[in-house]
């Protein structure tokens, strides 16, 4: 059994004296907001509890453990609200081409501009772990089609990939990696895992 | 609650590659979604048109998806308009319950903001807040580098309210980069290199010796 090592006190301690005393003024500038308070009124949350892990290894399992930390760090750090990865008024037009949709309150483009790139994140790390059975350096859009056939909470995009791709993508995946259905789960390396291999 | 636009700075053109003005309305621009998807792979990965065509499809679908979810809930409860916790309702009934917990900090997060600059804007100036709002993306910019993810995005993002061109994007080699983030980047590769000891990531480690974090590798070019 792998021992696993889930100690949220490192990561602040580590950080803390080293990378934020010296630029604080230009980190934070001063301004209407006032972003200690806010960091002091909810500390850095625990961990997120580990996903079933009846298709996933224990490494797989704690890989993800260390993938959610890091988007909570992200989220902490975030101080600003105007800059998105992704154009709000675009997301708001996906919403409304639904003719049910009527308002869209302020705040629910920018929590879909977060979900969208923790989404996007995902179907590439599965896309990559398929790529790289097949010994690829470019992901392809048969990647994609892979991921979206292994992964059930992306079965909602079978009608956007072609079923020609998924089922290639899954012959191919089974026969790399002689799994016995689509369903099997992760592939042996996590994808997850390149959030943290960083060799120098 | 009123029905707000609460738009950045105009959206990317990066789009534009698409044919017709109304067919690139129906996807996230490519440009960024090609960025993000950067993040989730090793330095050296490459990305296909196709999958960085289809991977904008499916976040399409996946907002329509939880969208219809939630108009659905709203529409059961007699209210017109969506918001925040209608999207995490709708995340946790279809399976992305992972998703939730972070974004249920993030909304906090944005909530306590708008509150700060509803306060903020009614004790100043509509000028001297435009002005102060233009000094924070320098912070966000600095303090996502910390983070060590999406300050290549932020910064691009900046760029563009400010009225110049996506240099970061559109040439991210050229951009100098920071004294900081070096520092941040030895403490990042100890902290995980620790992390992946203890976690006895053996194999982890031996295969990282041909790629690294797409992460350090966008700092290193930045």
């Amino acid at each position: 059994m792998e021992p696993k090592s889930t100690t949220p006190p490192p990561p602040p301690v580590m950080g803390a004296p080293i990378a934020y005393p010296p630029p604080p003024g230009a980190a934070y500038p001063a301004g209407p907001y006032v972003h200690a308070p806010a960091a002091a009124l909810y500390p850095p949350p625990p961990l997120p509890p580990a996903p079933p892990s009846s298709q996933q290894g224990a490494a797989a399992a704690h890989q993800q453990q260390l993938f959610w930390a890091e988007q909570y760090r992200e989220i902490e750090a975030t101080t600003d609200f105007k800059n998105h990865n992704l154009p709000l008024a675009r997301i708001k037009k996906i919403m409304k081409a639904d003719e049910d949709v009527r308002m869209i309150a302020a705040e629910a483009p920018v929590v879909f501009s977060r979900a969208c790139e923790m989404f996007i994140l995902e179907l590439t790390h599965r896309g990559w772990a398929h790529a790289e059975e097949n010994k690829r350096r470019t992901l392809q859009k048969s990647d994609i089609a892979a991921a979206v056939a292994r992964t059930e909470v992306f079965d909602f995009l079978v009608d956007i990939v072609p079923r020609d791709e998924a089922k290639d993508a899954d012959s191919a995946a089974m026969g790399a990696a002689g799994i016995p259905h689509p369903a099997a789960g992760l592939p042996a390396a996590d994808p997850m895992g390149y959030y943290y291999v960083q060799p120098q | 609650m009123p029905d707000s636009d609460n738009d950045s700075g105009g959206p990317s053109n990066a789009g534009g590659e698409l044919s017709s003005p109304r067919e690139q309305d129906r996807f996230l621009p490519i440009a960024n979604v090609s960025r993000i998807m950067k993040k989730a792979l090793p330095a050296n990965a490459k990305i296909s048109k196709d999958a960085k065509e289809t991977v904008q499809e499916c976040v399409s679908e996946f907002i329509s998806f939880i969208t219809g979810e939630a108009s659905d809930k709203c529409q059961r409860e007699k209210r017109k308009t969506i918001n925040g916790d209608d999207l995490l309702w709708a995340m946790t009934t279809l399976g992305f319950e992972d998703y939730v917990e972070p974004l249920k900090h993030y909304l906090h997060k944005f909530r306590e903001i708008e509150g700060e600059r509803a306060a903020a804007s009614a004790g100043a100036s509509g000028s001297q807040q435009q002005q102060q709002q233009g000094e924070l993306p320098r912070g966000a910019a600095n303090a996502a580098g910390y983070a060590g993810y999406g300050a290549p995005g932020s910064g691009g993002m900046m760029m563009m309210m400010m009225g110049q061109p996506m240099y970061g994007g559109s040439q991210p080699q050229q951009q100098p980069p920071p004294p900081q983030p070096p520092q941040q980047q030895q403490q990042h590769q100890q902290h995980h290199m620790a992390i992946g000891g203890r976690g006895g990531f053996g194999q982890q480690g031996g295969g990282g010796g041909s790629s690294s974090s797409s992460g350090l590798g966008r700092q290193d070019r930045a």
